[in-house]
């Protein structure tokens, strides 16, 4: 148990040490130009990001993007779900779904953005895109999760009688659970993708267009305040999806 | 107790299995006979053991009686009916090596999941029950994970159970169990089952267990698998652990020793 503990305390250092680091690092290159003007130090970035004449803008900015990564990773999620569900129930529908799920996700969304921009509207591209992103992690998820049933269970569901739908809902969901919650995880940085470079394509709000304009604009400190936002919601997303995951881990398997 | 569902029936068997035989087909075309003309009549109450080296068919002759496989020749009758319809039923029991527990249900709901599965209300107090019997009692919200090879065992016969099962189908229930685990595993199992005395079928390699367990032992080759002998056992129940130390135990392991490894008995 102490050993254990020690571990995950080392862990916990060496991961706290590392972060600092790269801080540090960030903070140097800034500071002595190493990367040149467009580098700024990081205490440069957080007093721009931190000035209170600028919250509101920041805010709206997070409000407009957050939103469509998360009605994005929705609406990804369920379809993804409810596709999944459907072709393992009738599963003559799978390889067709497989293949129609491939060839969207073989397509750059890039390329997508401007049907996307003509079919629905600029404001809503991001989600779109962010939709499509997770719909394809998600769906490949868990139609293998829907699979990773043992055959002692099978044999078990079979025997005492279960029909298709006691199956589904006794067995193969709860089985399916853990690498349901694996491609939750690897959607977030998918939903976030998707809803910044829909809103690179001239959308009114958010956190793409700060970027843009900033870029366009050589307002260093302000792409790198819309960057650093950006990342930081991504990263904390993903690591409570991960806490999220280990317990399901723990729990389902 | 007896049994919950009385029938009058136009043989006198529980379980007939009517020269059957199952042929495989392999990914190669090639096609392999897993049971050569097995014909086996069980009584109704009875516990038969299958006992045979690994590969002579008889997990495949539990899996034909479970409906998880179909007869290539031959036709199986539980009860004057289709093994199919008696699952269907929720009428068969069912414990194999792999505990085959469900990992996110707890130790009760595990047990309850027959109920579920045939849509009947879940009887709280025959849980607590055979929880008991199966000695578990305070374990009914521990995770299969927190419980060792043996108590797992327990769960998965307490669920087989459950339902009052027609026929219980045990296959190598104690296999990935150590020695002494096992051992002491026969003995519980010996003492639930006389509390319950539901026409059971047993497959398994061990000699000891399928004497000490069982009324009858069949002793089968591989293969094809088939029948090679067959020997009624005539300790009387209940059956206490001492029995396995008599000179008559020991005669009869000898007996199905000798069944098993015939090359052996040629070349002595």
């Amino acid at each position: 148990m102490m050993k254990i503990d020690r571990e995950k305390a080392t862990d916990l250092v060496l991961g706290v040490l590392g972060i600092g680091l790269f801080l540090v690092l960030w903070e140097v290159i800034g500071a002595y130009r190493l990367a040149g003007l467009t580098w700024p130090k990081l205490s440069d970035v957080l007093a721009f990001l931190f000035e209170p004449s600028r919250q509101g803008l920041f805010l709206r900015a997070m409000g407009a993007s957050f939103s469509m990564v998360a009605a994005g990773y929705v609406l990804g999620l369920v379809i993804g779900i409810a596709m999944a569900a459907l072709v393992h129930v009738i599963n003559p529908l799978r390889p067709g779904m497989d293949r129609f799920a491939s060839v969207v996700n073989a397509i750059p969304p890039i390329a997508l953005a401007p049907i996307f921009i003509v079919l629905l509207s600029r404001e809503v591209t991001g989600m779109a895109i962010a939709t499509l992103n997770v719909f394809f992690v998600i769906y490949v998820a868990t139609t293998s999760g829907l699979q990773s049933s043992t055959r002692g269970h099978r044999d078990l569901f079979a025997v005492i009688g279960a029909s298709k739908i006691r199956r589904f809902m006794s067995l193969d969901m709860p089985a399916a659970f853990p690498a349901l919650v694996s491609g939750m995880k690897y959607a977030i940085p998918a939903a976030f993708i998707g809803a910044i470079l829909g809103e690179w394509f001239g959308s009114s709000r958010g956190l793409g267009l700060l970027m843009v304009s900033a870029m366009q604009n050589f307002q260093i400190p302000l792409l790198w305040s819309a960057v650093l936002i950006a990342s930081t919601a991504s990263l904390l997303a993903f690591g409570a999806m991960s806490l999220l995951e280990r317990f399901v881990y723990g729990r389902f398997r | 107790m007896s049994a919950p569902h009385p029938q009058v029936s136009s043989t006198p068997w529980a379980i007939d299995i009517d020269h059957v035989g199952k042929v495989f087909t392999l990914d190669n075309g090639e096609s392999l006979v897993a049971v050569d003309t097995v014909d086996l009549k069980i009584e109704k109450g009875e516990f038969v053991a299958l006992l045979g080296p690994s590969g002579c068919g008889k997990s495949t002759i539990l899996r034909l009686v479970a409906a998880l496989e179909d007869p290539t020749t031959g036709r199986i009758a539980i009860e004057n009916r289709d093994p199919l319809s008696l699952s269907r039923q929720h009428r068969l029991g069912v414990a194999f090596q792999d505990h085959a527990l469900l990992p996110w249900l707890s130790v009760k709901n595990n047990i309850a999941l027959p109920y579920k599965v045939a849509g009947r209300p879940v009887d709280h107090e025959r849980i607590a029950d055979l929880l008991g019997l199966v000695g578990l009692k305070g374990f009914e919200n521990a995770r299969p994970s927190q419980l060792s090879g043996g108590m797992r065992q327990r769960v998965s016969i307490a669920r087989a159970l459950i339902l009052n099962p027609d026929v219980l189908l045990l296959d190598e229930p104690f296999g990935a169990l150590d020695a002494v685990t096992r051992r002491h595993m026969n003995v519980e199992l010996q003492r639930i089952w006389g509390e319950e005395r539901i026409t059971s079928l047993l497959v398994t390699h061990s000699v000891e267990e399928a004497l000490f367990l069982a009324d009858r032992v069949i002793v089968m080759s591989g293969r094809p698998g088939r029948v090679v002998k067959s020997i009624a056992v005539p300790f009387e129940r209940p059956r206490r652990p001492e029995v396995q130390r008599t000179a008559e135990f020991h005669s009869l392991a000898d007996e199905l020793t000798l069944a098993l490894e015939p090359e052996e008995a040629a070349a002595s």
